[in-house]
């Protein structure tokens, strides 16, 4: 198979469980327990208080407002009622109006909400209107004229009351996730399939829909419930059966307040809120389940599987065509391409004394973990490079190889749980100061941004702010860095950075979603040069543009290197591009560097079997014919990578010693400066030294 | 333009659907309302009372559209009768008496409710982990409180025993309505304690799903890129986080105002407060069905200007809604 989009799926979500155990981990959260525990409590309240407490609640006696004694637990009323067996029998009314009236207003939700969703056209609109009608009509007073007009009608008139009145909201959330529902594949197939829409919707859809309806479900409760107060406290329901709501009516009705008798109503409305508190301790619960990212564990970078396959396919479309200056190169045989292309290059890995200008950023042994589950996991691991001025440096990789944590780690973004654990990163300016970017303070770190290492990230519509215009993103890096610049010569500026990268100046005042992809892409290049970096980091800056506006962002990106001589560390999947683009190219897997080549090098005799694998995966016009061989087998579970190499089990090549050694990154071939992290050129393991001079995996 | 016009349109749809609810109610519930007010009466209302009133709740030897054509006129007219339980005032009368408290008291209540609740959820959602995430649960259980229950324990510890506020009223006996400060100083003594309860009441409701938002928000590019800009965290926090993470606050305002507004109107009648929750409440025990209509009517009608407003306000906030 071909490398997969980037999706950075094991990096992110490594913590991730299957859903039956997300489930689980849900309901065994603290929060989600307490809440348990506290409705568990009530509802036995509800259920068997009256059955252990035999006393009328309404039995009017001469111990009147008595505080809270051995006797009366609660005290007692103005009529010298006891407030806990009133509390008991409340609690049967309360819950059973709640639960009623929450089953009620949920299955009318679910009609409503669900066929209005399913259906299309007018009859989808009518539904969706008539929900919206409802939902900013008032409740309470609509509540009190329909109770008014069914005076002492019971608890069946306040369910009715209700449910008329409270079944808007869950019928838009049902609507809503009923419509996305609707779109998707399993959906098409049943249609596809001949079944009828009822059948549909009863099998394919609703059971999708449980944790909302779940949650909609225990939303209406807690609101019937405290709607039964409100209108019980007004008197509007039969005063004489005993609820919460009616015990706070009578305390109201008699002073109670003015009295100070707080043991009369201070315990219904606990009892209320508790409930309440309780249901929506269980619905967080389920938010948990349902939406990861509230998860407390902490957030996780996340990212666009649909864009990253739009870039894939774009991938897949464009054949690498190289650089005209390496052109040559690359059309000549590996062997004589072997001579020249050492020199031409820029020295890497330990080889200083390159053409290019000295070290910019080192990174040595560095490692960054997620710590958020049960183990945790290197998504980079051991990861030494290092980036000279004015070089563009490529990384690539699958998905979950630890690219794009790698950038993080450089520019600092890395949230909880990723944290790096151990290694160097050494930034140096151009007047020769040495800066230790893991050292920084939050001050130093705020200075240090953008005006050193500035950052373009894979989708300029998720990164830009939809609320700011173009021109005030742009102003606020220099209002930021440059205090001392006038209003007018920072308005000079951003229109200068947007002629830059070839947009209209006058686009300043533009919105993001005004601009296209390209300009987009184009504008957070500019705002990533505003302030004369000497690195900029683009994280997968054309994976999500079509073919031909990649091109012409790649273009841009060389042209203004090449003016302004910043560094870039460019990461993406898209070896060809790199090969097109960089000097020099690290090829990462499972967290570690496995190959650091030239461009050319890399190219032309691919050491490593991945990226022997990886170059097979691309066609190529220019170059020889050659078969697609490809990476066989899936991207690594990295929260349980093999003891040795961790490429071992997909390697076409591999040693009996690779399962239980793991590969260190060695030069090989000395004069040649690429470094490889393989037993295969491990002299100690070599058996087949022939294979290595030919390079393996070409046809 | 377009998306205005589109939500006026709504709002015109719910106006009449709320005026037409208001028309089949009293004609839907069993038993004869008009019948049972005119018979309550005991010949105390005037002919011209008792014709307003079956115009309102239904005509005897009447068909339902002409009946319904009628009924229109009234509420064009704000002919709304005359209310039974403050006979002989004339219902607008009454309604015109206490509209001014409770738009005050209400709409102020709630913008700060808004705005605080706001304010905080921003910042608890923006470091999570810390101090700040203690109070989600405390303030779940605040929001979870009945708001007339907050204001029986604020009368209890702030009118009765420490005795710094009155516990009923909407200011001082004996002073004269208007524009002078002994009154208006007297109503904002008088509106404190209902003021602090509305908003202590609603506060948790915004807090936590600007709370929810905000975690969303701040997983975003344009948030992580902020920061890798440089930006100062205020800056960060307010107009790259927050400014993004209200809208939906700002989308929602209509079903949560809704809340609001009727937690609010039941904090009046505890304290007494002159505004049209209490006429409600006395209208409801008086089964005075002309000044309930009216009160539904215009508490829809306000609620209706409100989320208009708040329609204004998101297009001003998100500049994807003003596409031309």
């Amino acid at each position: 198979m071909l490398i997969t989009p980037d999706v950075e799926a094991m990096a992110a979500g490594p913590e991730e469980p299957g859903p039956g155990r997300s489930w689980l981990r849900g309901i065994l959260a603290p929060k989600v327990l307490t809440g348990l525990v506290i409705v568990g409590v009530f509802t036995a309240m509800a259920v068997f208080g009256p059955m252990l407490d035999h006393a009328d609640p309404g039995a009017i006696t001469s111990a009147r407002l008595q505080p809270p004694s051995l006797h009366h637990l609660l005290g007692t009323t103005q009529q010298g009622q006891d407030v806990l067996t009133q509390l008991i029998y409340g609690a049967r009314v309360s819950m059973e109006v709640g639960f009623a009236a929450g089953i009620l207003t949920t299955l009318w939700s679910l009609l409503v909400g669900l066929t209005g969703g399913y259906l299309s056209g007018a009859s989808s609109e009518l539904l969706s209107m008539f929900a919206n009608v409802f939902l900013v009509l008032p409740g309470l007073p609509l509540v009190v004229i329909m109770a008014a007009y069914l005076p002492h009608s019971g608890s069946a008139g306040i369910i009715i009351v209700i449910t008329v009145t409270g079944w808007a909201w869950g019928a838009r959330v049902l609507r809503a996730q009923t419509l996305s529902l609707r779109r998707r594949d399993f959906v098409e197939a049943a249609r596809a399939t001949g079944q009828g829409p009822v059948k549909i919707m009863l099998y394919d859809i609703l059971p999708n829909e449980v944790a909302i309806i779940t949650v909609t479900f225990l939303g209406s409760v807690v609101s019937a419930i405290l709607t039964e107060a409100s209108i019980a406290f007004l008197g509007l329901s039969d005063v004489t059966q005993w609820s919460w709501g009616t015990m706070l009516y009578w305390a109201q009705v008699s002073g109670a307040e003015l009295a100070r008798a707080w043991w009369w109503f201070v315990p219904p409305g606990l009892c209320i809120a508790l409930v309440g508190t309780g249901l929506a301790f269980i619905n967080f619960g389920i938010d948990d389940v349902i939406n990861p990212r509230l998860r407390s564990a902490g957030s996780t970078p996340r990212r666009r599987r649909s864009r990253a396959l739009a870039g894939s396919l774009a991938r897949l479309a464009r054949p690498p065509v190289r650089r005209a200056a390496k052109g040559p190169e690359a059309a000549r045989g590996p062997e004589a391409a072997r001579g020249p292309e050492a020199a031409r290059g820029p020295g890497i890995a330990g080889g200083p004394g390159g053409t290019a200008g000295g070290t910019v950023l080192e990174l040595k042994n560095l490692r960054v973990e997620y710590r958020g589950g049960a183990a945790p996991v290197r998504a980079v691991n051991d990861v030494s490079l290092t980036l000279r001025r004015g070089e563009i440096l490529g990384i690539a990789g699958e998905s979950g190889s630890g690219k794009s944590t790698l950038a993080r780690a450089v520019t600092r973004l890395l949230r909880p749980p990723a944290q790096i654990v151990s290694g160097e990163m050494t930034y140096t300016a151009r007047d020769g100061r040495q800066i230790d970017i893991a050292g920084l303070s939050d001050r130093e770190l705020r200075q240090f941004r953008w005006e050193e290492v500035s950052i373009v990230f894979q989708s300029a519509m998720n990164a830009l702010n939809p609320v700011l215009t173009l021109g005030t993103q742009i102003d606020d890096v220099l209002r930021a860095h440059r205090p001392g610049m006038r209003k007018v010569q920072r308005a000079a500026r951003v229109r200068d950075l947007l002629h830059m990268v070839g947009i209209s100046p006058d686009r300043a005042g533009a919105y993001p979603h005004e601009l296209s992809g390209g300009m987009r892409q184009r504008a957070m290049i500019a705002m990533g040069l505003a302030l004369d970096p000497e690195i900029v980091v683009m994280d997968e800056p054309t994976t999500a543009l079509d073919v031909v506006i990649q091109r012409q962002v790649i273009e841009t990106i060389s042209g203004l290197k090449d003016t302004l001589g910043f560094s870039v560390i460019f990461i993406t999947h898209d070896l060809s591009l790199l090969i097109e683009l960089c000097d020099t190219i690290a090829i990462m897997y499972a967290g570690r560097i496995v190959e650091l080549a030239t461009a050319g090098q890399l190219y032309q005799r691919p050491l490593h079997p991945y990226s022997q694998g990886l170059l097979g995966s691309f066609p190529t016009l220019t170059g020889p014919r050659r078969t697609l061989s490809g990476v066989p087998g899936y991207p690594p579970d990295m929260r349980r990578l093999p003891a040795g190499c961790s490429f071992q089990p997909r390697c076409p090549r591999a040693l009996a010693a690779c399962a239980g050694t793991p590969p260190q990154l060695i030069r090989p071939q000395i004069p040649d400066p690429a470094s490889v992290a393989c037993l295969l050129y491990d002299t100690d393991y070599q058996d087949h030294p022939e294979g290595l001079t030919t390079g393996g995996g070409r046809a | 333009m377009r998306v205005m016009l589109r939500r006026l349109s709504f709002y015109a749809v719910t106006a009449w659907a709320a005026i037409t609810l208001n028309f089949i109610l009293p004609r839907l519930m069993p038993g004869n309302p008009a019948q049972d007010l005119i018979n309550r009466s005991a010949g105390k209302l005037s002919p011209a009372a008792i014709k307003a009133i079956q115009v309102l709740f239904g005509q005897p030897h009447t068909s339902l559209i002409s009946q319904y054509l009628t009924y229109w006129r009234n509420v064009v007219t704000f002919n709304f009768g005359v209310s039974y339980s403050f006979y002989p005032t004339p219902v607008i009368q009454v309604i015109r008496q206490s509209i001014f408290w409770t738009v005050v008291l209400i709409g102020l209540c709630t913008i700060i409710g808004f705005v605080l609740g706001t304010l905080l959820g921003m910042f608890v959602g923006w470091r999570r982990g810390s101090w700040r995430d203690a109070l989600v649960p405390v303030t779940t259980f605040l929001s979870s409180l009945p708001y007339f229950w907050f204001a029986l324990i604020a009368i209890l510890v702030f009118a009765v025993s420490l005795r710094w506020f009155p516990s009923s009223g909407g200011y001082g006996i004996g002073l004269q309505i208007g524009l002078n400060w002994p009154f208006i100083s007297s109503a904002i003594y008088y509106g404190t304690l209902p003021a602090l309860t509305i908003v202590i009441a609603s506060v948790g409701g915004w807090l936590l799903g600007m709370r929810n938002m905000m975690i969303t928000t701040l997983n975003e590019d344009y948030v992580l890129l902020a920061e890798a800009k440089g930006l100062s965290r205020l800056r960060v926090m307010f107009t790259y986080a927050g400014r993004n993470a209200v809208l939906p606050s700002v989308a929602g305002f209509a079903m949560s105002l809704g809340f609001v507004v009727g937690g609010a109107i039941v904090t009046e009648i505890v304290f007494n407060y002159p505004g049209i929750g209490t006429v409600l409440f006395q209208a409801a025990e008086g089964q005075d069905y002309p000044l309930l209509e009216a009160i539904f009517l215009t508490i829809t009608m306000a609620v209706l200007i409100a989320n208009l407003l708040a329609d204004l306000a998101y297009i001003a906030l998100d500049p994807r809604t003003r596409e031309s």
